[in-house]
């Protein structure tokens, strides 16, 4: 109709009455139709302007959303392709925008997720690693191989005190499973099925007793498996527990169940069929996962506590045993090598027992002395020694005392490789010593300059020689005839020395004597007056074990009056010999 | 997904578990029917794109000694009524059956089907008493749960009536 307006017919082929009739007609148009005719023109004009188009469209577009979106899913349907198509685009053009996006939504679940096996890889760590070495471990050992389980789920298992294994959401009218979740290794049925005949049997067990619609099957038990539901108004919790559960498990069950009653109130009040909205509560139905398993009992621990003493206690005493033998050992070794006469060339212990080589003099230290004394079993100690000389001081003195056998009287010592000897001693001795000593080894001079030297015949004859003169009719000793007693005694008390450093003994008989004057009975007392007198003074010097003095001897004068002279018969005189002491002993019996 | 309660009524063995069971993979054994009078069973169907998953409760048959507990029909979203097609009286049954489930559910849909269409030279459902019902604004349905003739476009029917409000278009034998 429209390009009839615009258009009108070409002029040139009608007659001519026609086209003033279709001028007019035109006019007439034109007249009436003017303003229709511009309102269609810029409809025409909006049409066919895709920009303007485009402008409309987009502002009744989310209305138009909304409208067909709530009464028709296929919307959605179509929609779907186009918005995973987008998205996927998205990703690939820009990852870190929607890594940023939905990050906050992912951490907490991974890291949550994260923990949660790492809790149970930790808790199933320690109890097997409480349970590997027990009688009870080795058990469960064998049924975890008999079964084909993990020995640490078999222990889990048997130290488990309750766990909740399955927590469903259920919709209470219709039975419908709104949410599940449930712990890794948890048996699990078909989760709808299970809900639809949970809520069956709740309705069986109201129906059967007559009970109120809040009157419902709180808890039921099959084997090992303990079912709790909670009620709420429109919706309860069942939970599937291996165990026995705490009461305080209740608790936690209905403060779930009444925040997800709180937060999704209207979900759950115009439910018909649709678990999306439910998908939120998958967190608080995860928190009722709860588990406690038994802990280890305290008697095994007080039982490993002691045992762990007493391994420590038996290990601080080997220890310091160990050190004690370590230590004796030590200072064994020590005082061999300190030892003058030992060498040590070789010393090993092991396990307890001991093995020493070396060289020993034969007059050194005895070893097995020094082993006793360090503290050690001779027993557990080998020791090979080796003879050998010696060249210490010590040492070489000893063997110079055991080969020269030297007297009492004489000392010995070492002034580097000389032997040095001083004190008295007997020719014999002297004479022997010298050639003996530079034989004994270690000693390569031998110097007695300090050494005096005795005659035992010499002295002999000087005490035999000596008279001590009396006046007549005097048994006193003159102080004129002191010193010749002084001169004996002396002498007396070498010969005592020089018969003690040669084993021998000498007896002493001191003969008095007077002249013919008087009266032979007088004269006689006189005699053993003046051998008495000689022998107070000498004994008053205390003579040496070596002599034994023979008393109240007395020469008449009858029988030497023709040979001697008056002033001499009046005199004592001495006669010292040289006799064996059984001799001696048996001359001083009476 | 989607999840939708339906019911299972019908007479004492007109059929209901052997029409259930070749639909689903049963996870429960019958004798739950027979101890609390109900078996729940599962089947996921798709809708026009849509997964629906049916939540199928077999209800012991009703007979003399069992009745259908309301308890079992609240909150479904529709009902399947079986009747025997051999047997005149399941129909009697699936009438007062649906007296019941529409006074417990209100006015949802449902699908009747009678069943043993394998054996029609023997029934005792004529064609007026299946008119008769039409009538009443009923869809009836046939099927053969031995032959599985039948069932698949039955559970269909129901879906689609939950989902549009309106059957599938299903061959009737």
């Amino acid at each position: 109709m429209s390009s009839d307006l615009r258009r009108p017919r070409s002029e040139s082929s009608l007659p001519e009455g026609l086209t003033s009739v279709q001028e007019d007609w035109t006019q007439l148009r034109t007249l009436l139709l003017a303003p229709e005719q511009t309102q269609l023109d810029e409809i025409r004009e909006r049409l066919d302007n895709r920009v303007v188009q485009s402008g409309d469209v987009s502002q009744v577009l989310p209305e138009a959303f909304a409208l067909r979106g709530d009464n028709d899913p296929q919307l959605s349907t179509v929609l779907a392709p186009y918005v995973e198509n987008g998205f996927v685009a998205s990703v690939r053009k820009s990852p870190r925008t929607i890594v940023d996006a939905i990050a906050p939504i992912i951490a907490p679940a991974i890291r949550q997720a994260i923990a949660r096996a790492l809790q149970s890889m930790t808790q199933s760590f320690n109890h097997t690693l409480d349970e590997s070495l027990s009688v009870r471990g080795l058990r469960w050992r064998v049924e975890a191989w008999r079964t084909g389980k993990p020995f640490a789920e078999v222990v889990l298992l048997h130290r488990l005190r309750y766990r909740v294994e399955q927590v469903f959401l259920i919709h209470r009218e219709t039975g419908l499973l709104l949410q599940h979740v449930a712990t890794n290794g948890a048996v699990i049925q078909d989760q709808h099925v299970l809900s639809g005949m949970l809520t069956a049997i709740q309705n069986y067990v109201r129906d059967s007793f007559g009970g109120r619609q809040d009157q419902t099957l709180d808890q039921f038990q099959v084997g090992e498996w303990t079912v709790w539901s909670e009620q709420g108004s429109q919706a309860y919790l069942a939970c599937v527990v291996r165990g026995t559960p705490p009461g305080s498990l209740r608790e936690i069950l209905c403060d779930t169940l009444n925040h997800i009653h709180a937060q999704h109130t209207d979900a759950l009040a115009h439910f018909v069929g649709d678990e999306a909205p439910f998908k939120t509560t998958q967190p608080q139905l995860e928190s009722c996962l709860q588990a406690q398993y038994e802990s280890p009992p305290k008697q095994s621990s007080l039982k490993l506590s002691i045992l762990i003493g007493l391994l420590l206690l038996g290990s601080v005493w080997w220890g310091w045993m160990e050190y004690q033998t370590h230590t004796r050992w030590s200072n064994l070794l020590a005082g061999l090598r300190a030892e003058p006469g030992l060498v040590v060339t070789e010393a090993k212990s092991a396990w307890g027992e001991y093995r020493l080589e070396g060289l020993r003099d034969p007059l050194a230290k005895d070893p097995t002395a020094m082993v006793i004394e360090a503290g050690l079993e001779p027993a557990t100690v080998k020791a090979v020694w080796s003879p050998y000389y010696a060249l210490d001081s010590p040492l070489v003195l000893a063997r110079a005392h055991s080969i020269l056998q030297p007297p009492t009287t004489v000392k010995l010592h070492i002034a580097g490789e000389t032997l040095v000897a001083t004190g008295f001693a007997s020719t014999e001795w002297v004479r022997e010593t010298k050639r003996l000593a530079v034989l004994v080894p270690g000693i390569s001079q031998y110097r007695d300059e300090g050494l005096v030297t005795t005659s035992i015949p010499v002295l002999l004859a000087q005490i035999n020689r000596a008279i001590i003169h009396f006046r007549s009719g005097s048994s006193s000793v003159e102080p004129s005839e002191r010193a010749v007693l002084d001169v004996v005694s002396t002498t007396l008390r070498e010969l005592d020395r020089a018969a003690l450093q040669s084993g021998q003994r000498v007896a002493l008989e001191v003969l008095g004597s007077a002249d013919a004057t008087g009266s032979a009975a007088l004269n006689l007392q006189l005699s053993k007056q003046r051998a008495q007198a000689v022998l107070a003074i000498l004994g008053e010097k205390r003579l040496g074990d070596g002599i034994t003095l023979v008393p109240g001897t007395v020469q008449l004068s009858d029988q030497q009056g023709a040979t001697r002279e008056t002033s001499s018969l009046r005199s004592v005189t001495l006669r010292a010999a040289l006799t064996a002491p059984e001799q001696v002993q048996e001359t001083a019996r009476p | 997904m989607i999840q939708k309660k339906i019911c299972m009524l019908g007479g004492f063995a007109v059929g209901k578990t052997s029409l259930v069971r070749r639909f689903v993979t049963n996870v429960f054994s019958d004798h739950y029917q027979t101890t609390i009078g109900v078996t729940v069973e599962k089947k996921t169907v798709a809708i026009k794109d849509h997964d629906v998953m049916l939540m199928l409760w077999d209800l012991y048959g009703e007979d003399e000694f069992q009745h259908v507990r309301d308890s079992y029909l609240r909150g479904s979203s529709a009902y399947i009524l079986v009747m025997d097609g051999t047997r005149k009286v399941t129909l009697d049954t699936a009438l007062a059956l649906q007296q019941t489930a529409a006074r417990t559910l209100g006015t949802v849909p449902f699908v009747s089907i009678i069943n043993k269409a394998d054996l029609q030279s023997e029934w005792e459902i004529d064609d007026g008493a299946i008119e008769q019902l039409r009538a009443r604004g009923w869809t009836v349905l046939f099927g053969s749960a031995k032959l599985g003739q039948g069932v698949e476009e039955l559970f269909l029917s129901v879906a689609t009536q939950i989902m549009h409000g309106s059957p599938l278009p299903t061959e009737r034998l």
